[in-house]
């Protein structure tokens, strides 16, 4: 009866397994847009989503309890993104909600959280609205907002002491209100400037020699803008035979200093280009960025990482740090322990505000210059501005 | 708005500007034009055409550095390739179908070549250098303009031109103009309509791979451009008349002229000139401005 011995070990696997399943799991509902043409950035946010998730679990997991994520696509949009929050809490029965890119689409996924009750940290949306006019109980944020973006352009613009500002938006929620924020910024930090021209541009916008033009017929000497991402590609190649970027000094929000689009556009990344970033692959101020930089690295399978991966990473850190604090995944208990909760990240230590329910989330600024022996540009020098208003 | 009243320096760079944007659009809208012409299917697929187009001049020149001219070639090869794979393998079996089939057909073709460039190429914003010479402005007396954005507003007319020429003034676009009155008597009389119509289908898509490699140093790689440029090139084919040479040529200088002042007088409303005058024509002349009225059947 040898084949028995064999038998028995597999059963006793198969009930092992079984029972392991059987296993309570914090599940984790995540909102990015995974495939489609926001993939470009869903993809990296879900590697550092997984690295966050596969950490956690290494060091024990969430209460004893092994993390398990439950990814959805939310297309961009809201409406799907709303589906798929609805779908998680409902049918997944997810503990907790994470993610969101794009203003439109987080604030959708903050107002399913409120309906349902249920903790949902945005990672990547900056409108200003979700943690002011339409803050509730369950939202938390800890990407940067557009307030702490316009006051850094503020502070830069005074450094340079320039006061004709040119400003160009985009116009949907985020330009709307990083201009809001600008205007702010510059009133507290730059009084003796001046906005000349205010412009805007559509969403997905691929021709900007109008704006171009009107930029150089107005007589400023230093643009503010949030064209981000292939927006910004498209007006720096139409911008530059105008010879606009040796005329102004051109300050964006927006994360265009990110590697992303400093390793894309290589050589024809333009002069006098002040931009943020949430992170760099190659600056390691903060205590144990190397360490995490290295890491992601190997998960992404090159050396240069992209920027997103921190922002959801942190948002898993942050869950397993409050689920920690709480003791309990209870949204309320979850929420109550997110209030005024301290964490380390790699670019920082982070703190959510109880009132506002933002995290402290600064960001590295500085001049995009070019460096001996790689082809494209880097920050230098790198300015860490904290995330403070008052 | 001020500036434009104030510099007439100004006022005619924003002239420059509506021509190249023209221009560049005419060079794309003119293969769609042409197709619904001869073949009488709207293709919604010209869109990712015009992206491959890009996404090839991005792989020739900036990622193999084989040269910007090589890179304009090898779209118009690429898309030439694709559309003789498109028409032979797909829409001869369906061109006395109902148009409804077609359209749904080309939809599938946009959402599989949609997938298939993130697949090539990804899903980043790729940027492709201008060629030699061209990355500066030249001197008009009165102001610089960028070099390349003249070209392409040079580019254009020489290509409605030929067009015009093919079309108007040789036996092959006699025939041409033939098949689009009455496919059926032409092939009775001997002549080979399914070759008409295949070259036919690849000029006007090796025009949108053209259009696409001439946009790529202004216009970023990326997913998602199809669907932009496929709506402008439809304003401008339903203004000027669906199949109309012309009609193209004055609906994307029209376009190019709204577009491009509206973003200067009115800024926040910069698309909605170019629909307005859109729906005017729809209402007014639904055949657009060169057009002829449908006649019934085929």
């Amino acid at each position: 009866m040898r084949p028995t011995l064999r038998t028995t070990v597999a059963a006793a696997a198969l009930v092992a397994a079984s029972a392991s399943l059987a296993q309570a799991e914090i599940k984790i509902g995540v909102l990015y847009p995974i495939a489609g043409n926001g993939a470009v950035y869903g993809t990296p946010a879900m590697h550092g989503h997984n690295m966050g998730v596969d950490e956690v679990n290494a060091a024990g997991g969430i209460l004893g309890q092994k993390v398990v994520s439950f990814a959805r696509d939310t297309k961009l949009k809201p409406a799907a993104a709303a589906a798929a929050a609805k779908e998680l809490i409902t049918k997944e029965g997810v503990d907790v909600l994470i993610g969101g890119l794009s203003s439109a689409v987080g604030l959708a996924i903050s107002e399913v959280a409120r309906q349902e009750g249920i903790v949902y940290i945005a990672t990547i949306p900056k409108t200003i609205q979700m943690t002011t006019t339409k803050l509730h109980k369950h939202v938390f944020r800890t990407s940067s907002h557009t307030d702490f973006e316009g006051d850094a352009i503020g502070q830069i613009v005074n450094k340079l002491g320039k006061n004709k500002v040119c400003d160009i938006q985009l116009d949907y929620a985020y330009g709307h209100d990083l201009a809001a924020g600008i205007e702010k910024g510059l009133a507290k930090h730059a009084p003796n400037a001046k906005k000349v021209i205010d412009l805007r541009s559509k969403l997905g916008a691929t021709d900007y020699n109008a704006q171009i033009t009107q930029i150089l017929g107005s007589g400023c000497d230093v643009v503010t803008s949030v064209l981000w991402g292939s927006h910004f590609v498209n007006f720096a190649q139409q911008a530059k035979p105008f010879g606009l970027f040796d005329k102004v000094t051109y300050i964006s929000g927006g994360e265009i200093a990110s590697h992303e689009i400093a390793g894309k556009m290589g050589k024809d990344y333009p002069d006098n280009v002040i931009s943020n970033t949430y992170e760099l692959w190659y600056d390691h101020s903060f205590p144990g960025h190397e360490k995490f930089q290295a890491d992601l690295a190997k998960r992404s399978g090159k050396k240069e990482t992209a920027m997103w991966p921190v922002l959801s990473y942190t948002g898993v850190k942050f869950i397993a740090a409050a689920a920690a604090k709480s003791g309990s995944m209870d949204a309320d208990k979850l929420a109550a322990a997110l209030e005024g909760l301290t964490i380390d990240t790699p670019v920082g230590e982070r703190t959510i505000d109880p009132k506002t329910h933002q995290a402290n989330t600064g960001q590295f600024w500085g001049p995009m210059v070019k460096k001996d022996g790689v082809d494209y540009r880097v920050m230098n020098p790198v300015t860490f501005y904290p995330a403070t208003l008052d | 708005m001020d500036m434009l009243l104030s510099s007439p320096t100004f006022a005619f760079i924003q002239v420059l500007n509506s021509i190249s944007l023209g221009m560049n659009l005419f060079i794309i809208a003119a293969g769609l034009s042409l197709i619904f012409g001869v073949l009488r299917v709207i293709n919604f697929a010209h869109g990712v055409f015009y992206m491959f187009g890009a996404y090839i001049m991005y792989t020739v020149a900036q990622d193999l550095e084989l040269g910007f001219v090589t890179g304009v070639i090898a779209a118009a090869a690429g898309l030439a390739v694709i559309a003789i794979v498109v028409e032979r393998g797909l829409f001869q079996w369906l061109y006395d179908k109902e148009h409804l089939m077609q359209l749904l057909l080309t939809f599938a073709i946009v959402l599989i070549m949609g997938d298939l460039a993130k697949i090539i190429w990804g899903t980043d914003q790729l940027s492709v250098s201008y060629p030699d010479g061209l990355s500066g402005a030249v001197d008009l007396g009165v102001t610089f303009y960028p070099a390349y954005r003249m070209m392409l507003a040079v580019i254009g007319p020489v290509i409605f031109i030929g067009l015009f020429l093919l079309i108007e003034r040789t036996r092959w676009g006699r025939l041409t103009r033939a098949a689009t009155q009455d496919m059926e008597m032409l092939a009775a009389l001997g002549v080979n309509v399914p070759v008409i119509y295949v070259t036919i289908f690849l000029i006007g898509s090796a025009l949108a791979g053209v259009g696409g490699a001439l946009a790529a140093p202004i216009n970023s790689p990326t997913p998602g451009m199809d669907a932009t440029i496929i709506v402008e090139c439809f304003v401008i084919v339903i203004i000027g008349g669906l199949g109309s040479l012309w009609g193209t040529f004055v609906g994307a200088l029209i376009y190019g002229f709204v577009f491009n002042f509206g973003s200067v007088i009115v800024p926040n409303w910069q698309d909605v000139f170019a629909f307005l005058l859109l729906m005017v024509v729809l209402l007014i002349r639904p055949w657009g401005l060169f057009g002829k009225p449908e006649r019934e059947g085929h």
